[in-house]
């Protein structure tokens, strides 16, 4: 068949052209998401032989019921959260203002140059900028060398390093959806609201927050899950500080309990579904 | 009396546009002010520069004998309404209305009362909680006129605000407008490109072009006497007459702008031509008739009287016009 009498058999068959158009995504997300997260769910309640180190498919709860009862599970979640929830109000903070600058004050080539300054990290490897990171908070580094002449010294490698490497790190991923959310309330909005009587900052308090929430929801739950999920930066510039990922990390390689590894990892999963969950009324997720 | 409105001297360039050029005008309080020309003409830009959403170059804005040149829009007692209404989104038609009041701190039970009244005022009872994405375009433009009302502003600014309403709301609005307009008995500065708009709602119209005013008065002054070509053809319709038509036609020896329902066809001592074109527009008959030996084109409106078209193309007939009936026109400094 010609590619015309293809087009031709197919113009009246939506239903064909869709299946056409969206199998092959739907089968790799099947494969990459739902099955590596159902293999990961199953894998949490089997078993390893402790003389072999074999994983076998023996049913038990035993690991699911070590992670939610065990001590040691409980602070690392913890402070795991902690680090997460601290990350992602660093990052709000630091990013409303950049991005309403962005979107309502600098002129378009500011603008753009903005954008490709936010963007730019982005192309550089996560290794580096975190082994940056891990110079600059050097007893040696620039951190040290700034602030020594005020009698402070760097936060070295610990969890004050570990968030603020990963709030540099996620910024980005929250200025964008924020800047795209302040881009789309309108400069007329902001006049009636001068127009009514309202000074700036009622009118950033009453409107513009407002309808930036989503977006501002949005950028949270990149800093979020991304920062829950991390163990590299940890290992880099944390010092002796383990977050969940470490201990997945730890169980997957040294300690050869993939099962374990599994049950931990149901932690920040768990979270993260709760936290969507909490958002999802917001529209916020029509944001992302 | 201070006027309402004084602007004096106002200048707004934008790079090396003149958006609006050293504009003097004084708008008299309860006063329907209709600011009307093409987009582009600069009226929208004073306009802003009144509500104090534009700073201009040079010159003064006073509000009631008040110098407000150098106050922000939340300090000036005027109230704008946007083209596009500008509603908050996230707040439902009541809340929408109330914001002004909870703004300047009126308490919860008054403010409630205030906004119901001015949703009263507007015909829009009963739809305080919905949100503006549910509401029609003209419902949004009736929360838009509330939410200005309600505050008791001394001047209500209207930015094309009936623009978007398809004919019959908009003819409709019209007639609200002027009766809320005289209801409140505060000035209305009302921005338009249409000149039908203008012509009914106004006391006093001012036509813009290119950054200024090109002509000052009553809606009848302008429509029967356009100062000049500009005017004479973007306010209504009318045929221009070069000099040597309206000497034919005994009416002097100027250009001249003559209305086509003041054009008489067939009366005695008339000019003779030969009709080029009939158009049939429902109440009235518009015919364009060649006039013998000028090379110049005349239109008259004859009313629709319900028998069949008597005239048609190529029917010879004679043309006459009023000497009242025709306005001369200025001299145009670039004709030359």
């Amino acid at each position: 068949m010609t590619t015309r009498s293809v087009s031709a058999f197919l113009a009246p068959r939506r239903r064909l052209q869709l299946a056409g158009l969206l199998t092959p995504p739907v089968l790799w997300l099947g494969l990459v998401y739902v099955v590596a997260l159902a293999a990961l769910l199953v894998t949490a309640f089997w078993t390893v032989d402790e003389l072999t180190g074999q994983v076998q498919i023996e049913w038990t709860t035993e690991n699911v019921v070590e992670v939610l009862t065990g001590a040691l599970y409980r602070t690392v979640t913890l402070r795991t959260l902690g680090i997460a929830i601290l990350v992602t109000v660093i990052d709000i903070i630091v990013a409303v203002p950049v991005a309403f600058f962005m979107a309502k004050i600098a002129r378009p080539r500011m603008r753009h140059l903005l954008v490709i300054a936010v963007l730019a990290p982005l192309w550089a490897s996560y290794l580096v900028k975190v082994y940056a990171w891990r110079a600059l908070l050097s007893s040696e580094g620039l951190i040290e060398w700034a602030v020594s002449p005020f009698g402070l010294d760097t936060p070295g490698y610990g969890i004050v390093g570990v968030v603020l490497t990963l709030s540099y790190l996620w910024l980005p991923y929250v200025i964008m959806p924020i800047y795209a959310g302040f881009d789309r309330v309108p400069d007329r909005l902001l006049e009636a609201s001068a127009d009514l009587g309202a000074k700036g900052w009622t009118t950033l308090v009453a409107v513009v927050l407002p309808m930036i929430r989503p977006a501002i929801i949005a950028g949270s739950i990149f800093a979020f899950s991304l920062s829950l999920g991390d163990y590299i930066t940890t290992g880099i510039v944390g010092g002796t500080t383990q977050m969940l990922g470490n201990l997945v990390y730890t169980n997957v390689g040294a300690a050869n309990n993939l099962p374990l590894a599994a049950a931990i990892s149901l932690i920040p999963i768990g979270i993260i579904l709760l936290y969507l969950a909490a958002v999802r009324r917001t529209g916020a997720l029509r944001s992302l | 009396m201070d006027s309402a409105i004084r602007l004096r001297g106002l200048h707004k360039r934008y790079g090396d546009t003149v958006a609006v050029a050293d504009l003097d005008l004084d708008i008299e309080a309860g006063e329907f002010f209709s600011m009307l020309g093409p987009s582009g003409s600069g009226k929208t830009t004073v306009l802003r520069c009144i509500a104090g959403f534009e700073q201009p170059t040079r010159g003064s804005v006073a509000l009631f004998g008040t110098d407000v040149t150098a106050l922000a829009p939340f300090a000036r007692p005027v109230n704008t309404v946007f083209q596009d209404y500008a509603l908050f989104p996230h707040l439902s038609v009541i809340a929408n209305v109330e914001y002004g009041l909870r703004v300047a701190g009126v308490g919860r039970r008054e403010r409630r009362a205030r906004a119901e009244e001015a949703l009263g005022q507007v015909r829009l009872a009963g739809f305080e909680d919905r949100r503006p994405h549910e509401l029609s375009g003209g419902q949004r433009q009736r929360v838009a006129l509330a939410r200005a009302i309600v505050l008791r502003p001394q001047a209500l600014l209207l930015d094309e605000p009936l623009g978007a309403l398809d004919l019959k709301l908009r003819e409709q609005m019209q007639v609200e407008l002027k009766e809320l307009q005289r209801e409140l008995g505060i000035t209305f500065v009302f921005v338009t490109h249409d000149q039908d708009e203008a012509l009914t709602l106004s006391d006093r119209v001012a036509v813009f072009d290119a950054g200024e005013v090109v002509q000052l008065g009553t809606p009848r002054d302008v429509y029967d006497h356009p100062r000049n070509r500009f005017i004479a053809s973007f306010v209504g319709s009318s045929t221009l007459l070069e000099p040597q038509v309206s000497a034919a036609l005994g009416l002097g020896s100027q250009a001249m702008a003559v209305r086509p329902e003041r054009v008489t066809l067939d009366a005695p001592g008339g000019v003779p031509g030969t009709i080029a074109e009939v158009i049939y527009t429902g109440p009235e008959h518009r015919i364009v008739v060649d006039l013998d030996g000028l090379g110049a084109r005349i239109t008259a409106l004859e009313p629709n009287t319900g028998a069949q078209n008597s005239r048609s193309r190529g029917d010879r007939v004679t043309v006459s016009v009023e000497p009242a009936a025709a306005a001369p026109l200025e001299a145009e400094p670039d004709a030359a």
